[in-house]
């Protein structure tokens, strides 16, 4: 695998019993560009991204992030691996019980330890500035909305600044002002940091604002991959459907 | 749990592992000293207020029970000692896991599959620290240590309990009544049953985490994770009593009451 590359999917398959959520997958992301799996529900999107931090691991099949393969390494590697990346899930995925400031905190005391706690705080400050919620550090994240829940769970997927962000449904629940405010700070952090997305979202606008290059999953198949004038040309039904209809 | 024997075994089988595997986790430096605090204060503190309410009640029901059968036969003396050898022996432990089984089984269940739903346990993951060890090992020692030390506060609101009944119905001194209650009890009746309040720990710890840890179905699977923690734990704390009760009487038999 070239070393231009950030994520490289070869083949791989996913089933959970019967259901077969992914099948020969194959694309590659290269570093500092964003890539948008797009697709209806259900057809392997959130599944790829968890792949790619071995939170699910294939059936068959290969992936490597950053030239490693992620699912061959032992777990100590597989640690130094996950340093570089950060994850935003759909929900946030924020700790219930801790506060804002220290759900920032939480990847910074478990890998940067050692970190003075005045380092920390001063990091997570700087973080929840650049997200607009410094004011909120000490809110728990039931009082807050859902677009602050989604922001504080950039900035705890940003706060490690990681080369590869993968992020889930950034927009979904979200009001169209507070989506954009989010795709704007997606956009930021690929341009000003170089930092490698992949975006799930079924939002096509979305992907066109953020993507270079887009891939459609359905059935737990990638029925089209390319950049958007690519796919515009593309007789696949469904990318049709999601392309040209939207 | 499924109804037919393969699935049955299965559950079991996936208890038993997820039991073993929670010790052996707690045992394994590192210690998450940090969050083990914090489940003991969620567990044992926050529980103290409804061990007292139910151990001075208890102490209440059972002093105005016990008096009404002895006073026709002339025994009430008894009755101090009756009170500690009930509640020592099995008011005390049963009652405290049986408590424990509701309050914190629902709770651990309902929590963990709270977080399994909302991608909290996979952010942890994500980071490559050890869910298990910081979310189910933690709690079951906890429930572990936090058992014997809520079963002896069970036992002396209980006493005090029935001491209060005793003295409105009698006027019998706080003296007298405590050495009344303690002249027929020795330290195996009150060692030995509040020490195999671990195991029920284990037990609530243990299926209360495997529910709340393996479920996700979002709130419905939160309502399941949190009721089947309760009714299992609290089943298996009943069921564990008997052996136990046999083995104490095994082991000591000179000093059953």
């Amino acid at each position: 695998m070239s070393e231009t590359l950030a994520v490289e999917f070869k083949n791989v398959s996913k089933s959970f019993g019967e259901r077969k959520v992914l099948q020969n997958v194959s694309f590659q992301v290269e570093v500092g560009k964003a890539l948008c799996i797009l697709g209806r529900s259900g057809t392997g999107k959130s599944v790829t991204l968890k792949l790619m931090i071995r939170l699910l691991r294939p059936d068959s099949g290969s992936v490597s992030v950053a030239a490693e393969d992620i699912d061959g390494l032992p777990e100590k590697d597989l640690s130094r691996v996950r340093r570089k990346m950060g994850f935003l899930f759909q929900s946030a995925a924020l700790f219930d019980s801790l506060t804002v400031a220290d759900n920032l905190a939480v990847p910074l005391r478990h890998f940067e330890k050692t970190m003075s706690p005045a380092e920390v705080q001063h990091t997570v400050k700087e973080l929840l500035g650049q997200v607009g919620l410094e004011s909120d550090k000490d809110k728990l994240p039931s009082e807050l909305s859902g677009g602050m829940r989604k922001r504080v769970g950039l900035a705890r997927a940003l706060i490690l600044k990681p080369t590869l962000l993968l992020v889930d449904e950034p927009s979904s629940g979200l009001d169209p002002i507070t989506a954009a405010e989010i795709d704007a700070l997606l956009l930021k952090v690929k341009q000003e940091r170089h930092t490698t997305l992949v975006i799930v979202t079924h939002d096509v606008r979305e992907a066109h604002k953020i993507a270079d290059t887009l891939a459609v999953l359905d059935q737990g198949s990638l029925v089209g991959y390319g950049t958007l004038d690519e796919l515009k040309s593309s007789e696949n039904e469904v990318v049709r459907q999601l392309i040209l209809e939207s | 749990m499924s109804s037919t024997p393969t699935g049955f075994f299965s559950f079991v089988g996936g208890l038993s592992r997820f039991g073993v595997k929670s010790l052996a986790s707690a045992v394994i430096p590192p210690y998450e000293w940090q969050y083990f605090l914090i489940q003991i204060e969620n567990i044992g503190w926050r529980s103290l207020p409804l061990i007292a309410a139910a151990g001075l009640a208890l102490g209440v029901v059972t002093a105005l029970h016990t008096r009404g059968t002895l006073v026709r036969f002339g025994a009430e003396a008894l009755i101090p000692s009756l009170q500690s050898g009930s509640f020592f022996n099995e008011l005390g432990p049963l009652v405290t896991g049986l408590l424990i089984s509701g309050r914190v089984g629902a709770g651990i269940g309902a929590e963990l599959s709270n977080m399994r739903g909302t991608e909290q346990i996979d952010a942890i993951e994500a980071m490559s620290a050890d869910s298990f060890k910081s979310l189910v090992a933690t709690r079951v020692v906890a429930c572990i240590v936090v058992l014997p030390l809520l079963t002896v506060f069970m036992d002396f609101t209980g006493l005090l309990g029935g001491f209060f009944s005793e003295h409105m119905a009698s006027g019998i001194s706080l003296q007298l009544y405590i050495h009344r209650a303690f002249s027929s009890v020795g330290w195996v009746n009150f060692i030995a049953p509040t020490l195999k309040t671990c195991v029920f720990g284990f037990i609530i710890g243990v299926v209360s985490c495997f529910y709340g840890y393996t479920i996700n179905e979002g709130s419905a699977g939160v309502r399941r994770a949190a009721t089947s923690s309760v009714v299992m734990s609290s089943l298996l704390v009943i069921l564990s009593d008997v052996f136990l009760v046999k083995l104490i009487f095994f082991f000591f038999p000179g000093k059953a009451l």
